[in-house]
């Protein structure tokens, strides 16, 4: 039970620390500070949360998948992206 | 006490309870899948419209995100606690947590709709009443439409979660969620807790561009 309080303090922590640094100057380094603070949140949370600590590796097996496809998604998506010519398209 | 039997395709309820678990996690990669799409089209056009976003994204409410997120990690934090209540049989301490756990889905839902009064009346709803401030540029509208997709989507998802613990308040209350069987409980927690971190992804990407 105490591990779950601390997960939970540990997350409005960051929480504060995240919209914290929204207020300093970091330029293009903020958003990147700000979304490793929220996929550190979201593996506590699965991890501690969804209890995925100590389970057989089936679980982690399916929980792992969504990303593995998501990472495939983005890789290929981005190398679209990065490679169209005339985006972005100009208002 | 009601008596528990599994399913006749089930040896035991353990083994029920482990597929009824596996079967939410192969849920749950598809809404990673449909959630995560949607963020990467917020990269894309973050990526080719900084300054638009960063402006849209200061007209948002920072202080309704902030307590929101703070109200979602505390409800995960009462939803797992209720789980392992229901583990060791206490039932009062059961009813107790899912009880703090539907408020809290309830009081984020409250501020959403009181955040959504508010981008009405500072006209910032695309299709509806969008008004583009002079100085902005047309895509900062885009923000505003992946705003009310995103929040409108987790919103519909936060909703379904309430109505899930509210059934298992019923289900503990009614004693077929007890020390022998809670996979059902389990099954809602790990959805509750996913739809909270698809809000630690979006409250970055929504309200935290252009504060500097």
């Amino acid at each position: 039970m105490l591990v779950y309080v601390i997960g939970w303090l540990v997350l409005l922590v960051l929480l504060g620390l995240e919209i914290g640094s929204a207020f300093l100057h970091l330029g293009a380094l903020g958003p990147a500070v700000q979304f490793c603070i929220a996929a550190t949140q979201a593996a506590i949370v699965f991890i501690l949360f969804m209890r995925l600590r100590g389970r057989a590796s089936l679980k982690w097996i399916f929980a792992g998948a969504g990303f593995f496809w998501l990472l495939l998604l983005y890789g290929l998506s981005a190398t679209d992206y990065a490679t169209r010519l005339g985006f972005p398209t100009q208002p | 006490m009601t008596v528990l039997r599994p399913e006749t395709q089930y040896a035991t309820l353990a083994q029920q309870g482990e597929a009824a678990q596996l079967g939410m996690w192969a849920f749950l990669a598809t809404e990673v899948l449909f959630f995560g799409g949607l963020i990467f089209t917020y990269f894309i056009y973050r990526a080719a419209y900084p300054a638009d976003f960063a402006n849209a994204a200061r007209d948002t409410e920072l202080w309704c995100g902030s307590v929101n997120a703070a109200l979602l990690v505390t409800s995960s934090l009462s939803m797992v606690l209720a789980i392992e209540a229901a583990a060791m049989g206490r039932q009062r301490a059961v009813l107790f947590w899912l009880g703090i756990t539907a408020v809290l889905g309830i009081a984020f839902l409250a501020i959403k709709g009181y955040e959504y009064a508010a981008d009405y009346r500072h006209q910032l709803v695309p299709a509806l009443n969008f008004l583009l401030k002079p100085g902005y540029r047309p895509p900062g509208e885009l923000f505003w439409i992946f705003y009310f997709t995103a929040t409108g989507l987790h919103a519909i998802h936060l909703t379904i979660g309430v109505a899930l613990v509210l059934l298992m308040l019923v289900r503990a209350r009614i004693g077929t969620i007890g020390p022998l069987y809670y996979a059902p409980l389990e099954v809602v927690g790990l959805y509750w807790s996913f739809v909270d971190i698809v809000w630690l992804f979006l409250f970055p990407a929504l309200y935290l561009p252009g504060r500097g």
